[in-house]
Parts: C-alpha cells; sequence; structure tokens
C-alpha cells in the first residue's frame, strides 16, 4: 500500500514537468496552429541556459529561471518572425517540415558547440529530501513540481483573467472572427509562440536540476507532450492538464510493477504514443 | 432495366435504384437528418430543396458513403450499402459532384477526370480513361482548359470539373450538389440541358438546388427539407402551393421564388 | 513541340514521361557507370567508397519519395532500412547472398503492410508521430532480441557481400538505384501515379471517385519499403558490422525526407539528384564537422520550405509544370 501510494506521488510530481511542456506546446498547435516539432529544442536551450549560469557564474538554477524563460521567449519570437509567419498559410506538411527541420539544426548545432556529453547542475538542495508521514519524496522533485504548478497557475490565470490571455483563446477559437473583431492576431502569434517557447524553457531548467541536460535531451519530452496533446485533443488546454497527471502516474506504476523494465521501457512508452495515435484516428472514425 | 427516354409522366413505374429508409444523422446534439426516407426511380429527375442548414449537403454525405448514418438503410440498385465505404458504392454506380468543389489542384483539368474514369468503373485501362475524359471535358466546355492546372480555373469552371468528373465514373444515379449556384441565366440554361443530356443517357440524377426556375425546369419530383426532416414530397407545383413549404421558406434569405 | 500548339485530342495521346525529360536521369546513370573506370588517382577507393554511399542515399530517397507520392509522409523509413540491413545479417548466414537480400526486403515489405494498415486513417503530425515511434518500438525489438543471434546492443556482424570487392559491391549498388529509378518510372505512367496523386491531394473525394485508398496506400508502403530495405541489405553487406543505435537511428529517416525535398518531391530524378548534392557535401563538410553533420539536413530542410518549394527540379524546370520525371 505504502509503495502504491509513493508511486503515485512519484508520477504526479512527474507530470509537473509533462504539464508544462504539453501546455507550451498546446498553445503553439492551439493559437497558432502550428504543430512545433521544435518544441523540445528549446526545452534543450533552457536546460544548457541554466546549466551555464551555474557552472560559470554559479547562479541557482531558482534563480536564472526567469532568465531563461525570458531569453527563449526572445528565441522563440524571433523564430516566429523569421520563419514560422512566413509558412502559416501553407500547407500543414510544410509547417511539420519546417519546425522539423528547426529542430535537428537546433539539436545538432548544440552537439557541434558542446558535444554530445551530458551536464549536471548541482545544488545545495540536491541531496535533501522531504518527508509526508510515510512517504518521502527528493528535494529538487518537490521544488520542481510547486514551480510548474504555480507557473502553470499563472498561465491559466493570463489565459483566462487577462484581455491578452482572452484575446489569445479567441483567436484559438476563430481566427477569421478575431480579425474582424479588431484582434492584432499577427501579435496574438507572436506573444503565444514566444510563450510557449518560454514555458518549454522553464521546464528545461526543472530537467537540468533533476536530470541533466544534453543536446537530445529536449526529444523525449517533446514525444511525451505530443502524446499529451494528443489524448487531451488538439488545442484543448485545460485536458492537458489531466492527461499530464495520467502519462506521469502509468509511467510511475509501470516502473515500480512491471518486472525487468530495463531495455523495454522506452519501448513501452513508444507503444502507448502509438496505441493512443492509433486509437483516436479510430474512434474519430466515422 | 428500361434505361434510356424515361418521361416524367413514367415516374413511379420506373425501377427504383436509389432507397433510403429512416436515415438519421447526429453530430453531438443536433440532428442533421432525421428520419429521411425517399425512392428514386430509375431514369428520373429528383431535387431535393430546403432552406440553408436544411441537411440537404449532409444527406448526400450519407448517400455517397462519408458518413455512416447514426440509424436507418440505404440501397442502391437493389443492393444494401449502408455500411460499404464510398469506393465501393461508387464502382457500384454513384457519382457525386460537391458543393464546394474539390479539385485535385496538382492535377491538370484533363488528370482530374481521367482519375474518376480509371477509378470509378473496373476495368479501365489508363488509355481508355484518358478518352472517356477528353470526351467529357468537350461535352462539359471544358476541352480549351484541358491543360492547365486545376487550380488555375475559375469557381465556374471548377464547377463544371466536378461535374465531369463525376460523370467519369460512369455512374448509374449522380448526386449534384448545387452545382448551378452562381451561374448567369444563360449559363443555368446551359447546365439545365447538359443534366437533361445525362439523363437522356440513362443516369438517373439527384440534385440539391436553391436556384427555383432550375427545379421547376428540371426536376420530375421534388422533395422539401427541413430542419432534417422531410416536410413535403411531389411535382413542383405540388410542393410549391405546400402552405408548410411556403412557411418554412418565409422569412430565409433566399424566398421561395428567388 | 510546344505546350500551346498541341491542343485538342493531343492531350489524350501525350506520353506520361516525355523523352526529353528522361534525358538528365538517363546522363546520370551512364556517369555513375562509368565512374568506376575513371582515372580517380591514389584517392580512387575512397571516392568509389562515397559514390556507393551516394547510390544507397538514393535508393533510400527515392524510395521514400514513392510513399510520399501517397500523401504518407514517413518517420519510419529507418526502420525498413534497418530491417533491411538485420534481415539481410540473419539470413544472410542460412543462405546465398542473393537469395537473402531479396528475401530480407520481402520481410521489410510485409512488415511495412502491419504499420500501414494501423496508420491507415492517421495524417498529418499524427501519421509522422506515430511512424516515428513506430520507429523506436522496432529497435527496441532487436536490441532485444537474444544475443546469441541478433547481437543486442552491441551490433552483429555481417557477412561481406560479394566477397567485400569495392568494385562490384559497387556495381550492386548501382544495379539496384537503377531497380528504384524503373520502378518509379513504371509507377509514374501506371494507374498508380493517378491512384496516389488524388490520394495525396485529397483523399475523401478519390474514394468518392471510387479509388481503393487501402489497396494503394497499402501498396505504396510495400513497395517503398521493400526498396528501402535493399538499400539496408547494402549498407550491412558494405559496412559488415551493424548496431541497433546506428542502423535505425532518426538520422536514416530524416536523410531521404530532407533529400527528396531539396531535390524536388514526387519525381525521379530530383530525389537522386538531392542524394548526390547532400552525399558531396557531407564528404566535403564532415572534416569540419564531425559530429552533428545533421545539422546541415536542418538547415537544408528549413530552406528547402521557405525557398526552394520544388527543390532542385524546380529551378531546372522553372516555369513549366506537369509531366515530370
Ligand atoms: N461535420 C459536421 N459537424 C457538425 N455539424 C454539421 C456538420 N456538417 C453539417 N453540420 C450541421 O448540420 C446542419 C445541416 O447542414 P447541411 O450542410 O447538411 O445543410 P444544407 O442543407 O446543405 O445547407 P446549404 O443550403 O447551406 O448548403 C447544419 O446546421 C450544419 O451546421
Ligand atoms: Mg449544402
Amino acid at each position: 500500500m505504502e509503495l502504491f501510494l509513493q508511486t503515485l506521488l512519484n508520477g504526479l510530481l512527474q507530470s509537473g514537468i509533462y504539464a508544462l511542456v504539453a501546455s507550451g506546446l498546446a498553445l503553439a498547435v492551439g493559437v497558432v496552429g502550428i504543430v512545433n516539432f521544435a518544441h523540445g529544442e528549446f526545452l534543450m536551450i533552457g536546460a544548457f541556459l541554466a546549466w551555464a549560469l551555474s557552472a560559470y557564474l554559479g547562479v541557482d538554477p531558482l534563480i536564472s529561471l526567469p532568465f531563461a524563460a525570458l531569453a527563449v521567449f526572445g528565441v522563440g519570437a524571433l523564430t516566429y518572425r523569421v520563419s514560422i509567419r512566413h509558412v502559416l498559410l501553407a500547407p500543414e506538411l510544410n509547417q511539420m517540415l519546417l519546425t522539423f527541420g528547426l529542430g535537428i539544426l537546433l539539436q545538432n548545432l548544440a552537439l557541434i558547440w558542446l558535444g554530445g556529453n551530458t551536464r549536471t547542475v548541482t545544488t545545495p538542495y540536491q541531496g535533501s529530501s522531504l518527508s509526508i508521514g510515510e512517504l518521502s519524496v527528493g528535494g529538487p522533485k518537490a521544488i520542481a513540481f510547486g514551480l510548474a504548478v504555480l507557473i502553470l497557475g499563472a498561465l491559466y490565470g493570463v489565459l483566462y483573467r487577462t484581455t491578452l490571455g482572452r484575446q489569445m483563446r479567441a483567436v484559438a477559437q476563430n481566427r477569421r472572427g478575431s480579425q474582424l473583431i479588431g484582434i492584432d492576431v499577427e501579435r496574438v502569434y507572436l506573444i503565444a509562440f514566444g510563450v510557449s517557447c518560454g514555458l518549454a524553457a522553464i521546464a528545461g531548467v526543472l530537467v537540468a536540476v533533476l536530470l541533466f541536460a544534453s543536446p537530445t535531451v529536449g526529444l523525449v519530452f517533446a514525444l511525451k507532450a505530443f502524446a499529451i496533446i494528443v489524448m487531451a485533443g488538439l488545442g484543448n488546454l485545460t485536458g492537458v492538464l489531466w492527461a499530464s497527471v495520467v502519462l506521469g502516474v502509468s509511467e510511475a506504476l509501470v516502473q515500480t510493477y512491471v518486472p525487468g523494465g530495463g531495455g523495454w521501457s522506452d519501448a513501452v512508452f513508444f507503444l502507448l504514443i502509438f496505441a493512443t495515435l492509433v486509437f483516436r484516428s479510430f474512434r474519430g472514425a466515422r | 432495366m428500361t434505361a434510356v427516354g424515361v418521361q416524367p409522366s413514367a415516374v413511379g413505374r420506373g425501377d427504383v435504384v436509389l432507397r433510403a429508409d429512416g436515415l438519421s444523422k447526429r453530430f453531438g446534439g443536433l440532428l442533421a437528418v432525421q428520419n429521411v426516407s425517399f425512392s428514386q426511380y430509375d431514369g428520373e429527375i429528383l431535387a431535393v430543396i430546403g432552406p440553408n442548414g436544411a441537411g440537404k449537403t449532409t444527406l448526400l454525405n450519407l448517400l455517397s458513403g462519408v458518413y455512416r448514418p447514426s440509424s436507418g438503410r440505404l440501397h442502391l440498385l437493389g443492393r444494401d450499402v449502408t455500411q460499404e465505404p464510398m469506393e465501393a458504392r461508387c464502382h457500384a454506380g454513384l457519382g457525386r459532384a460537391f458543393q464546394i468543389v474539390r479539385p485535385f489542384p496538382e492535377m491538370t483539368v484533363h488528370e482530374n477526370v481521367t482519375v474518376g474514369a480509371l477509378f470509378g468503373t473496373r476495368g479501365t485501362t489508363l488509355g481508355q480513361a484518358r478518352e472517356r475524359a477528353y470526351d467529357l471535358l468537350e461535352r462539359t466546355g471544358l476541352a480549351a482548359h484541358a491543360d492547365k492546372e486545376a487550380h488555375e480555373l475559375t469557381l465556374l469552371q471548377d464547377k463544371r470539373l466536378e461535374v465531369a468528373r463525376a460523370l467519369a465514373t460512369q455512374p448509374r444515379v449522380l448526386l449534384l450538389d448545387e452545382v448551378m449556384a452562381g451561374l448567369r441565366p444563360g449559363e443555368a440554361q446551359e447546365a439545365v440541358g447538359l443534366v437533361r443530356s445525362v439523363r437522356d443517357s440513362g443516369v438517373s440524377v439527384l440534385f440539391i438546388e436553391h436556384i427555383m426556375p432550375v427545379v421547376r425546369d428540371l426536376a420530375d419530383r421534388v422533395v422539401v427539407m427541413d430542419q432534417g426532416q422531410v416536410l413535403a414530397e411531389g411535382t413542383y407545383h405540388e410542393v410549391t402551393a405546400n402552405p408548410q413549404v411556403v412557411a418554412a421558406y418565409l422569412g430565409t434569405e433566399e424566398g421561395l421564388h428567388a | 513541340m510546344s505546350r500551346a500548339m498541341d491542343g485538342g485530342r493531343a492531350v489524350v495521346r501525350r506520353p506520361d514521361v516525355p523523352l526529353r525529360a528522361l534525358l538528365p536521369l538517363g546522363l546520370f546513370f551512364l556517369l555513375a557507370l562509368v565512374f568506376p573506370f575513371l582515372p580517380l588517382g591514389e584517392r580512387s577507393e575512397y571516392l568509389l567508397q562515397i559514390a556507393f554511399f551516394t547510390l544507397v542515399a538514393g535508393v533510400l530517397a527515392l524510395s521514400w519519395d514513392i510513399l510520399a507520392r501517397s500523401g504518407q509522409v514517413s518517420l519510419a523509413h529507418a526502420a525498413f532500412y534497418g530491417l533491411g540491413a538485420y534481415g539481410f545479417a540473419l539470413l544472410g548466414k542460412v543462405m546465398p547472398w542473393f537469395l537473402a537480400m531479396p528475401a530480407a526486403a520481402l520481410i521489410a515489405g510485409l512488415i511495412s503492410l502491419i504499420l500501414g494498415a494501423v496508420t491507415m486513417r492517421l495524417s498529418g503530425m499524427y501519421f509522422a508521430i506515430a511512424t516515428l515511434a513506430f520507429t523506436e518500438v522496432v529497435r527496441t525489438i532487436i536490441q532485444n532480441l537474444p544475443e546469441a543471434t541478433a547481437g543486442g546492443a552491441n551490433g552483429l556482424l555481417v557477412p561481406a557481400l560479394l566477397g567485400g570487392n569495392a568494385r562490384a559491391q559497387y556495381f550492386l549498388a548501382f544495379g539496384i538505384l537503377l531497380f528504384t529509378a524503373l520502378v518509379s518510372l513504371a509507377i509514374r505512367r501506371s494507374r498508380l501515379h493517378h491512384a496516389f496523386a488524388a490520394i495525396r491531394q485529397g483523399e475523401e473525394t478519390a474514394r468518392v471517385l471510387g479509388v481503393s485508398v487501402v489497396k494503394y496506400k497499402l501498396l505504396a508502403f510495400f513497395i517503398s519499403s521493400f526498396l528501402a530495405a535493399l538499400g539496408g541489405v547494402l549498407y550491412a553487406g558494405k559496412t559488415f558490422f551493424i548496431n541497433p543505435l546506428e542502423t535505425f537511428s532518426l538520422a536514416n529517416s530524416i536523410a531521404p525526407l530532407t533529400t527528396s525535398i531539396f531535390g524536388g518531391l514526387y519525381t525521379t530524378l530530383g530525389p537522386i539528384l538531392g542524394a548526390t548534392v547532400l552525399r558531396v557535401a557531407e564528404e566535403i563538410l564532415h572534416n569540419s564537422i564531425k559530429n552533428g553533420y545533421l545539422v546541415v539536413y536542418g538547415l537544408v530542410l528549413m530552406l528547402s520550405i521557405l525557398w526552394l518549394p520544388r527543390g532542385l527540379m524546380g529551378l531546372l524546370r522553372r516555369g513549366k509544370h506537369g509531366g515530370d520525371v
């Protein structure tokens, strides 16, 4: 029973980061209408920023977090201006391939520049842990989860309480109509895409603390985010939260209870993505 | 079967080529088509009319297999095709032109029609398909544009392409969805002639149309739909005299005698 | 004969693949045929190896393009390339190479039918991600097969093709690329071309017009994967050592995709041309970019999408349309 609760808790904590990555992706898909295959690479940039600031300037990742978010927001906005904007009306295939190319480009630039090694960040709270009754939680994990909840709260607050947020949701619902009622759609796109990338970067900083930074660290998270937004239904922002918890908890359950996970655990995850997609396609069939 | 030369007066005596029994289609909370039943006879030109949003296009989607009905059955040439996919219905003799034109944008006009000719009827060779496609382009007045890419056409030409491509599949029953919308009177008259000649070649035609003079000139029989249901059925004069039909059209943009 | 002049029924009889358009393709194969006989100097062995892998890249790209013609933009090409390589490595132990080669390709082709059937209703990014996931599943399965047979994560020795004779291997690769090109041209001239193009440009409309979408999509998968697996056989037989991580690497899916888009989608010459340019560029850049040469593919992909929508073929045939080869 205790093991079970501990497993649930681990899964829940893990889902915080998933939700961050996935809501960023959902924002790009829902508002801008772009499936960003380079989403994981923006996470990677965030992770490396956290590592670099910590390794060279001794800045704690928690302090560098807002700077990383802001910097990657800028990178995202720039990316939007020089590339994404030009394919908004192009066939979906072109949009997909463009961001796919961008992902490959960023990942391999990092590989050339920084090498393929994983870089870890050391923090004073690394070894700490928190206990709740019989259960115990690693300090960094708890902090990461707390931050994720905080930031997601802020995101949803902005989306549902501010003019900009309302505009974003209006654009997501009806592009044409939004333009007609005087929303500067172009600006909304730019901001939404930037925020989407910034959210990925925040997740990246947390990933650097919990795991490591490496050129390919983003790919797995991006794929999980895809699985989540597909489970939630494309562009459904609230569904993302639930789907993240489902994925986090079911992963934890598999890790705890399926023997000999080892070499097969990756395959299980990919099989899950595969099954989700196929299942949805058949259910959605007329 | 006696296909050719069935006169309007013969309606009801020919064989049934298409029979819908209680077709319904639900989109979430909306019953777009509700318990629709009708029969189409061999060689007949049947019009389906009704205000915007009445469910006419949805009905056509059920007939051609784009949607599966939530309930009800459909028989084509005596065969139950309710569960059959679109391509099987096409092979069984059902052709369709879409209301919102859907040319294959990167193909030439001739290639567009060739696709219909090649796959619409089993056992057609590529050479035969090309020939037949060209014949149809001549018949629909598109021959001069054969070599253009489909995206270069005007909307009007696109509509003709829709019809040519559907005819290329050599249907026994042809479904037309507002192919005359936007045509000038002279052009509409031409299109009426085309539909008549199609019928005279042995094809039964079911068409959706808002332009009432065209319905009057062309239809042997009219089915009126409103809010997903069949409101009335009969000759043009019978249905336009029906007070329920008049009421359904009152206040709608197009009016009954547009 | 100019387009404007041949009005009327000439449209009906015009060949799908005009001879004039076949010329550059013929020229390529002629050059490739005489390449080993050129006085290449001391570096001939090295150059022949580059040329060999250029031909393999051409097979991979063109086979990917054939699948893409039916609207299925796949990230599973590495899976079938890898299945070809592994199939050959395992079958090559029990039968002669000329049987092991088609057998491996056939197995890959049959497995592709499973993937094709399951992803039948997916499109766009769903299809791409599903095929990507499929590749990872296949890789993990191969990696976890008993080590004694499949070598596990460490990899596997492969019987050298044609006794390791570099020139003979080159001509085998030449033959397979030629075969792939002929298959591609045959498709271009057949009803398959019309079915693939219709499905790609409007799947539902194609079905209403009687195109048996299931049949043609699966056929595209089979042909494409069969050919990709032949490429994998060449790779395995040349390097005579393969491991799952490299063989099933995402790079092997990215390369054919980028190559075809850069060269010119839905053509026979385009992917071959793209493979030649990118492969040679890769060799030139390899000294300055060791790890991460894929950066070039990423950049080329982005630039092609933004500025070269019809690829190199678009540059060659500026202003013309239809009849692409
Ligand atoms: N795929 C769909 N999902 C949800 N609702 C739909 C769908 N297709 C049609 N509807 C709804 O079903 C109703 C009937 O639509 P339909 O297109 O069949 O009308 P119609 O009679 O063809 O109208 P028009 O004369 O304007 O072409 C409308 O309210 C429409 O909004
Ligand atoms: Mg309609």
